[in-house]
């Protein structure tokens, strides 16, 4: 298990080589999953075998307080996990601008990061979710205080008696996570990002959302506003889990459009040198 | 840090490769307290073994440190939808593991 120090955190990484690589370097897709319950193996297990099948260079990561990472007890801002993805990179010797793709809060991240570091993205893809806006953050406030419920012994009992051990096991899990970092207060307070910052963006963006979640209601329109360029699709009949409910229609929007954009990561790397 | 794999090893049977994998899955359910659990080929990863999707990223890294990169558990996967996922057992791994080192035998049935 390869694990990187970046930012101060012990990073578990598993990345896979570019198959059937065409001349000249392949495009990196850096996969970043979503929140608490969460981690690499929900991108590890779906598309990073098609991608690298494809000629993609791929590079999965559990964030701070995920996965196999180490678990800080504080240290949940927004800004850490930016900090976190590009201190990554650079340990890692990516320098040629990535394409981001990122699972709920991971899409997120990516957003603010492509803000904060725009020579280093050549695009980004986000699955079921939008940038942080006050609105993201009211909305996760509320799905994070609803999750402190867990703390109440009656409703892990519930729990129990409702649904299978795996489910009763991620709850449990779930609340020891909350308990014990303060990821739930963090998470929220951003930084959020300005209208302006938003527009700011000048990659290509992906939103792709599930037909049955209320992210696309909650995302695609403002994001669209303040990005026109942005693209929006909805896959049908897939909840907010539509990365491992329907990973074959993810794949089949995510591969073209990385071969699409990769001029873009050229042209960056062009504009850096010259 | 890697051992390097023995490419000139023999076919292996089944058996040989359900042994291994369950040596791998006790040092994974070890962190839970669980190394005394009962492997067999109709064991299933996730309802058996409540083995989260992370612990079968650390089992796909065992498998290619001991077969060598032969064995692609995440292309495996990537072939399955959901509830093939949800429901795979122990025995389908090994058929696969075995497929792929060229034995023809399967562990399944038995």
């Amino acid at each position: 298990m390869a694990m990187v120090t970046a930012n101060g955190i012990r990073h578990h990484v598993q990345q896979m080589a570019a198959k059937d690589t065409v001349l000249g370097e392949a495009p990196v897709v850096v996969f970043i999953h979503g929140l608490c319950i969460d981690s690499l193996a929900s991108f590890y297990f779906t598309l990073a075998a098609p991608t690298s099948a494809a000629g993609f260079e791929v590079l999965a990561y559990d964030m701070r307080g995920h996965g196999r990472s180490e678990k800080p007890a504080t240290g949940y801002r927004l800004s850490d996990f930016v900090e976190d993805l590009h201190e990554l990179l650079n340990e890692m010797d990516v320098h040629r601008p990535v394409h981001l793709v990122g699972n709920s809060f991971g899409g997120t991240v990516a957003f603010s990061y492509a803000v904060a570091h725009p020579e280093r993205v050549a695009s980004v893809v986000m699955i079921e979710t939008g940038p942080a806006t006050e609105d993201w953050s009211t909305e996760l406030g509320a799905v994070l205080e609803r999750a402190k419920q867990l703390e109440d012994p009656e409703v892990i009992t519930a729990i129990e008696d409702t649904y299978d051990p795996h489910t009763l096991r991620r709850a449990k899990s779930l609340r020891d996570g909350l308990r014990n970092t303060t990821i739930a207060r963090e998470v929220p307070s951003g930084p959020l990002l300005s209208a302006e910052q938003i527009e700011s963006v000048e990659c290509p963006v992906l939103a792709i959302y599930g037909g049955d979640s209320i992210q696309a209601a909650l995302h695609a329109k403002p994001l669209q506003r303040l990005l026109p360029r942005c693209r929006a699709e909805i896959v049908p009949n897939a909840s907010h889990w539509v990365l491992v409910e329907a990973p074959q229609a993810v794949r089949d929007l995510l591969l073209p459009w990385v071969s699409e954009h990769e001029a873009n990561a050229s042209l960056l790397l062009e504009g850096a040198s010259a | 840090m890697t051992t390097i794999p023995d490419q000139s090893a023999p076919e292996q049977s089944a058996a040989v490769v359900l042994a291994d994998i369950s040596r791998m899955l006790r040092e994974v359910l070890g962190e839970y307290g669980m190394d005394d659990a009962v492997i067999e080929a109709d064991t299933k990863f996730h309802e058996d073994l409540e083995l989260e999707s992370i612990d079968l990223v650390t089992l796909s890294g065992e498998l290619r440190q001991h077969y060598g990169d032969r064995i692609n558990f995440a292309e495996f996967m990537a072939t399955l939808d959901l509830e093939e996922i949800i429901h795979l057992t122990v025995g389908q791994l090994v058929d696969y593991v075995v497929s792929c080192l060229g034995s023809a035998t399967s562990v399944r049935g038995q």
